[in-house]
């Protein structure tokens, strides 16, 4: 099978097993839902410029449509592992209100166990921040029409952007996927969204929203490969002030985004038992000379499958060791023997000394398979 | 059933406040009067094809005035959701393996169609569901957006090709031409499970499905649709499926997974 498929399938499975996976047995029962080898997924996109290799070239000017507007057309990863984990990473304390954060404990606590993923509801206003870099659950593609513009997920939902004119209904009836009205102002596409129900994360942490949610997004198609958006969110009731976040989106070319259906085979959540608390008790202590030893930036070798690789950061605070990958934010990994922890968002890490005794290599364990990271410094 | 008791069974079936229910379709032929003139000629694409976008809903069966509840409410079906066979002569082909299990799935009360559990309906079924479906025609794609889950289907319009070895999906794979008029779709990749009617109609791997949809005016789609599979059918059969557009509205958003307590009580018999 060609690599590309390979990356893919594994990105699927972990699309499966989005949000936090702790649990054992909901590992082994989220692989009974992956996708088999799928369609299209080389199939080389018409009509975008390329290298005389063949290659896309990313960097060519970004599409028009006959009308004169950038032409965001196409499929996108949207990578947004910061926001993806948590939305209001750039919040100052106190500007979230205090019941809101003892939910975002809850929920911690509960790993996730009625997160849209387990639930296999729609993410609502979620989508344009979902993508986390290790999965396809931020793959959208857009279709661009003159009074319409349509963004398809992977789950078969989608979302419409009304481009005629119209104004948002000041009382609108709460829904899944909110109403959104676009316009362009220049380049950019401006898109105004309200009407969304309550019931949906802004995060895979867990930070709720109320229905007077707004959010205003700003989509800046910069080349043929990248698109940058902007989200805006105001939620008076939940957070004290209007906040903007920036998510990245690269051009998948010359593929399709495959059929992802949560509720195909959906028997995991009976197996979602547990709680944090649970992990963390089954910790050991470990030296906390060992536990420098880890201390480095680590880089993915090979790169999974975005234009930049994936990187984790260890560090050591206090006596326990924390771990960031992409900036989605340093969190506590819980010692399960003196070189296996577990507690990266879900995932496992286990380091790997050299014969001489210094720690070269880190893997990534993930249901999909080990991912090895090389130490860069 | 007085009137405003019929009006009060409607009602309660339908979604209160909902959004841009009422707003009128731009750009589309009216009559002095204001309303649509749904027997005007089918509109054109920029690029000369007919245009088959808009909002349509399968011909609702005839319902008698005192039974529109028990016809779906505002939802009502037309007679191809129940029996995607119904106007063909003798029924549908069924080789007698799958004649026996649509009469058990019927015993069954349809316990078991993929729609009660809340999965996909599949890409026919997308076509008689009650619920409204969008079709947004672009020169390279096709997109069908269903009011059911939220949901949509895509028809490729850029040349390329079937997949030869398709891996099962609920939608399958689809590619659309334009011969003359008619707007033809050939699907492989169907999946085994998925039902085609209510009746539990069965549809096996090797399955080909053909449409060939025209819009013979502004307020009339007609879709023949043909489905091969000679493992669960003696021969090809064709049925022709009417949609009727649906002016002045938008879709709404139901998902069936939201709050779902139904299918602990399908029990069958």
């Amino acid at each position: 099978m060609p690599s590309g498929n390979r990356a893919r399938g594994q990105r699927e499975v972990a699309r499966m097993t989005a949000s936090a996976i702790v649990s054992i047995v909901s590992l082994l029962s989220a692989t009974l839902c992956a996708p088999l080898a799928a369609q299209w997924l080389d199939h080389p996109t018409p009509g975008i410029p390329r290298a005389p290799d063949g290659k896309p070239n990313l960097s060519a000017a970004a599409p028009k449509t006959p009308d004169g507007k950038p032409d965001l057309s196409g499929v996108w990863y949207r990578l947004s592992p910061k926001y993806g984990r948590n939305i209001a990473a750039d919040l100052k304390p106190g500007e979230v209100q205090p019941w809101a954060e003892t939910l975002v404990q809850q929920r911690h606590e509960n790993l996730s166990k009625d997160s849209m993923n387990t639930l296999c509801l729609p993410l609502g206003p979620a989508y344009t921040t979902a993508g986390d870099g290790t999965t396809s659950a931020g793959m959208m593609k857009i279709v661009q029409s003159p009074g319409l513009i349509v963004i398809l997920n992977p789950d078969l939902t989608y979302r419409q952007v009304y481009m005629d004119g119209r104004a948002l209904e000041t009382t609108p009836n709460p829904n899944w996927m909110g109403y959104s009205v676009g316009r362009w102002e220049g380049d950019t596409l401006v898109v105004d969204s309200f009407g969304f129900n309550d019931r949906t994360w802004l995060d895979s942490e867990g930070h709720p929203h109320s229905e007077a949610l707004r959010t205003t997004e700003r989509y800046r198609r910069r080349n043929l490969g990248t698109l940058d958006i902007e989200m805006t969110l105001s939620d008076p009731a939940v957070y004290a002030k209007p906040w903007t976040v920036a998510v990245s989106a690269e051009l998948a070319a010359d593929t399709e985004m495959l059929e992802y259906v949560c509720n195909e085979n959906n028997k995991n959540r009976e197996h979602w038992v547990g709680t944090a608390a649970d992990d963390r008790k089954s910790g050991i202590k470990v030296a906390p000379e060992i536990l420098t030893k880890y201390i480095g930036t680590y880089e993915e070798q090979p790169k999974f499958w975005s234009h930049v690789p994936r990187t984790v950061q260890i560090t050591v605070s206090g006596a326990a060791l924390f771990g960031d990958m992409d900036g989605r934010g340093m969190t506590p990994l819980v010692a399960l023997s003196e070189t296996s922890f577990s507690g990266l968002y879900g995932l496992g890490v286990d380091f790997v000394r050299d014969d001489q005794g210094p720690v070269t290599q880190l893997f990534v364990k993930h249901v999909s398979g080990n991912y090895k990271f090389l130490r860069k410094k | 059933m007085t009137s405003w008791k019929i009006a009060a069974a409607w009602w309660a079936a339908a979604p209160l406040f909902a959004q841009w229910i009422n707003y009128p379709s731009p750009g589309i032929p009216r009559l002095p009067d204001g309303r649509p003139n749904l027997s005007a000629p089918a509109p054109r694409t920029a690029d000369g094809h007919p245009s088959l976008a808009g909002i349509w809903q399968l011909e609702p069966a005839p319902c008698a005035p005192d039974a529109i509840a028990a016809c779906g409410g505002d939802y009502r079906g037309g007679r191809e959701f129940g029996n995607i066979g119904v106007r063909l002569p003798g029924g549908l082909p069924y080789q007698p393996w799958a004649a026996d299990l649509v009469k058990k799935r019927t015993a069954d009360l349809g316990k078991d169609d993929p729609v009660a559990w809340c999965k996909p309906a599949g890409a026919l079924r997308l076509w008689t569901y009650p619920p409204y479906r969008k079709i947004l025609q672009m020169p390279d794609v096709m997109v069908i957006l269903s009011e059911r889950d939220v949901t949509y289907r895509q028809i490729f319009t850029d040349g390329r090709l079937l997949p030869k070895a398709p891996s099962p999906s609920w939608n399958g794979y689809s590619v659309g031409k334009w011969q003359g008029n008619d707007f033809v779709v050939e699907t492989v990749g169907l999946r085994e499970g998925t039902w085609l009617d209510r009746n539990g109609s069965p549809i096996t791997e090797g399955a080909k499905m053909t449409e060939k949809v025209r819009r013979t005016n502004f307020g009339n789609l007609e879709i023949d649709v043909t489905i091969d599979d000679p493992k669960a059918y003696t021969k090809p059969w064709t049925v022709r499926l009417h949609q009727l557009l649906v002016p002045d509205t938008e879709l709404l958003d139901y998902y069936c997974n939201d709050n779902e307590k139904d299918s602990a009580h399908a029990i069958g018999k």
